[in-house]
């Protein structure tokens, strides 16, 4: 057979990175949006989402890439992926209205053996009702890592396929387009991939949730979580890329969207889930560490102090400020001075009425009292204790994500705190 | 949870205390007079609530835009007939508050509506009573919930001292008294179990806030930092200047704590700072030795 078109309708975070993925596979990929404008932005190469080589692949393997928003321009495509993002609400609730119009739309611009794929987060039950011939309908697992998603999306460490008939063999152009990534295929029923898709992100939460219990107890005790991970991570058990970092509460949305979903099935089947409401109340208690962190080391002592705020993104080399822990401290800081500075993320989504945008991360630090880096921004690595000394009225440092090496600051005389360690006083800190 | 309805601090109409002659209301009432908060503070000689009569009465009293506090109870309830009364209490300002409605209601109830495992407690955890006296409170929250039409606050503190504390129960209270007199303070155990003590002051400007907001919600009244009866003992006694033995006696029941996180309490109100342990015992101290604070 020749080698197939493959199409991706919706152009968010994960059409545009599965697209330009294919694409860089030697698949011709037509990627189709709705929207014109961002269709046109992305044709010009002004591509909407921030990921570490996403820019360079999509110029690299450009002349394999169309775009388009006319959703009969996939009638050529021999499969076509639904891959816009699903948006949530508050509670972590899928909106499944767009992807379902969505998918209307393209089930009736699909040629008459054209494949469809979803490979956005549906709930577990959303494939099957779909209304297209079983044989030609599949559901496929992503795993996109905000910041890593490039990575990921050409190489993937396996497909999980959801099928009506997980026996039969997948249907060829499926097989040549999954084959290209040259990694084990898993088929099986629709269920069981949409909820492996969940069962992995509940694995996730699960390490990090005792990695922020464990951390919180370290702190108390004298111990550092930082000397433990190391040790768990050569244990076979457990792994070498096993989420073990502390950090400040789950953001971003898509794992708090698997723990509502499992929490909603639960309570729907009758089935015992008590352990995933405990991962989202360990969640809601560690996005509030550095606020109480203030309200116990700085605030009593400093009366009206201005706090500088590096990072307003959820997490390091995204844009996206889902559930953003440093967005969720703004929002409590309200009495007093901030100054911030993220690399990415516009100082315009803070809402606070005495916020000051620092065109960078010492700008941000100067004449602060305290300095708090909510996100691990690799540039932030670079920040010279010296240099924040001296640009710093105050001598407290927050870095929940240990992006400073603990010695630098403590020996420009900082106060140094930071997740899973015991608190480190200067002499004399504000 | 709280939500305040008025972001910027606005002085209530009137605050209507009921239960001002107690512990807990006299320091609310005290407080909203140093607040210059219009106040009418109502004691069992002005409003008898295990009275057939009290709905009807305390309604007259009651004006549309008043904030009442509901302080009164009969309390600690350890008894099945010391339950049933309070309910009967809550009855009755219920029906009064049906006849006439009023702008905001906050109810002073207790952390021991709170499961014994819950740790730390947060405004989430799990209501499980396992004490006559906090099953009063959550049946009591409950049926203000459920019946009162008001924008409803409930204030659930912790452990309380203060200077005026009628009840001389094992902790702050009895170990300062005893330091005091220079008698020997006797632990459980040796003391090791670990509290969040509130002074009383605290309470009272808490409930001060919570009307200027006219919150609605729940909100737990703990400093969040918790101490052994052990270091309350030490602490009391170095504070009285005496030579006091302390000493520990043969442990009845097992060793347990109970810690809070007061991050919503950060969140509602963040330029409010609890009183530390220190300096509220020292300021109980000088207000029983009559000595100006």
């Amino acid at each position: 057979m020749s080698v197939p078109i493959v199409g991706f309708a919706g152009l968010t975070h994960l059409g545009l990175v599965s697209a330009v993925a294919a694409a860089a596979k030697g698949f011709r990929v037509v990627g189709y949006d709705p929207d014109q404008s961002r269709v046109r932005d992305i044709a010009d190469g002004h591509l909407p989402v921030l990921e570490p080589g996403l820019d360079n692949l999509a110029r690299c393997f450009g002349a394999q890439l169309s775009y388009t928003h006319r959703v009969g321009d996939l009638n050529a495509c021999d499969l076509v992926y639904i891959a816009t993002d699903v948006s949530t609400d508050d509670c972590g609730r899928s909106d499944l209205s767009d992807i379902s119009s969505l998918i209307e739309a393209v089930i009736a611009a699909l040629g008459p053996s054209a494949l469809l794929c979803v490979l956005c987060q549906v709930p577990p039950g959303f494939t099957r009702k779909l209304p297209l011939d079983p044989a030609r309908l599949y559901y496929q697992v992503e795993t996109l890592v905000f910041g890593r998603a490039v990575e990921r999306a050409t190489k993937p460490e396996r497909f999980i396929i959801g099928c009506a008939e997980p026996a039969r063999p997948l249907p060829a152009a499926y097989a040549a387009v999954l084959g290209a990534f040259d990694c084990p295929i898993l088929p099986m029923r629709y269920e069981s991939a949409e909820l492996a898709k969940i069962a992995i992100n509940c694995c996730l939460v699960a390490s990090v949730s005792v990695a922020n219990t464990l951390a919180g107890l370290s702190e108390r005790i004298g111990a550092d979580w930082h000397e433990i991970a190391p040790a768990l991570r050569l244990d076979r058990r457990i792994g070498p890329h096993s989420y073990l970092n502390p950090g400040l509460g789950i953001a971003g949305g898509n794992l708090e969207r698997d723990l509502a979903t499992v929490l909603r099935l639960a309570e729907a089947t009758g089935s015992e889930a008590a352990v995933i409401a405990a991962f989202v109340e360990n969640s809601r208690i560690r996005r509030d560490w550095v606020l109480r962190l203030l309200h116990r080391e700085v605030l009593p002592h400093k009366a009206d102090p201005t706090f500088g705020i590096l990072g307003l993104a959820y997490k390091e080399n995204t844009h996206s400020t889902k559930n953003s822990p440093s967005l969720a401290l703004i929002a409590n800081l309200q009495n007093w001075p901030i100054r911030v500075y993220d690399p990415v993320v516009p100082a315009a989504v803070v809402q606070h009425p005495a916020v000051t945008a620092a065109p960078s991360a010492i700008e941000a630090a100067r004449g602060s009292d305290a300095l708090l880096i909510m996100t691990p921004w690799p540039e932030f690595r670079t920040l010279s204790s010296a240099d924040l000394a001296a640009a710093m009225c105050g001598r407290v440092i927050v870095d929940p994500f240990r992006v400073l090496e603990p010695a630098a600051p403590r020996a420009a005389g900082f106060s140094y705190f930071t997740l899973g360690a015991p608190l480190f006083h200067s002499a004399k800190d504000l | 949870m709280l939500e305040h309805q008025t972001h910027s601090p606005q002085r209530p109409t009137r605050a209507v205390v009921v239960g001002a002659g107690g512990f807990v209301g006299g320091a609310i009432a005290q407080q909203l007079r140093n607040d210059n908060v219009p106040m009418l503070g109502l004691t069992r000689r002005d409003v008898d609530l295990l009275q057939d009569s009290a709905a009807k009465a305390l309604a007259g009293l009651l004006r549309a835009d008043d904030a009442v506090v509901l302080v009164s109870a009969i309390a600690p309830a350890r008894t099945a007939a010391a339950l049933m009364q309070n309910l009967v209490m809550a009855g009755q300002l219920i029906a009064a508050l049906a006849a006439r409605p009023v702008a905001h209601l906050v109810y002073i109830s207790s952390d021991a509506v709170y499961a014994d495992a819950a740790n730390p407690v947060t405004e989430r955890s799990c209501r499980q009573p396992s004490t006559m006296h906090g099953m009063m409170h959550a049946a009591r929250e409950l049926m203000l919930k459920t019946e009162a039409k008001a924008p409803l606050a409930i204030l659930r503190p912790s452990l309380l001292y203060g200077a005026r504390d009628p009840h001389n129960g094992y902790g702050p209270n009895r170990f300062r008294r005893l330091a005091a007199k220079g008698e020997a303070i006797s632990l459980f155990g040796d003391g090791e179990e670990q509290r969040d003590h509130v002074f009383i002051d605290d309470v009272a400007r808490l409930v001060s806030l919570v009307l200027a907001h006219r919150s609605r919600g729940e909100l737990n009244v703990a400093t969040g930092q918790s101490a052994s009866f052990h270091e309350v003992a030490d602490l009391a006694v170095k504070l009285s200047g005496k030579s006091v033995e302390i000493h520990g006696t043969p442990r009845q029941n097992p060793i347990t704590h109970r810690h809070f996180d007061i991050t919503e309490c950060l969140k509602a109100f963040p330029q409010f700072h609890y009183t530390p342990l220190r300096e509220g015992l020292e300021r109980a101290a000088r207000e029983s030795a009559g000595v100006p604070l």
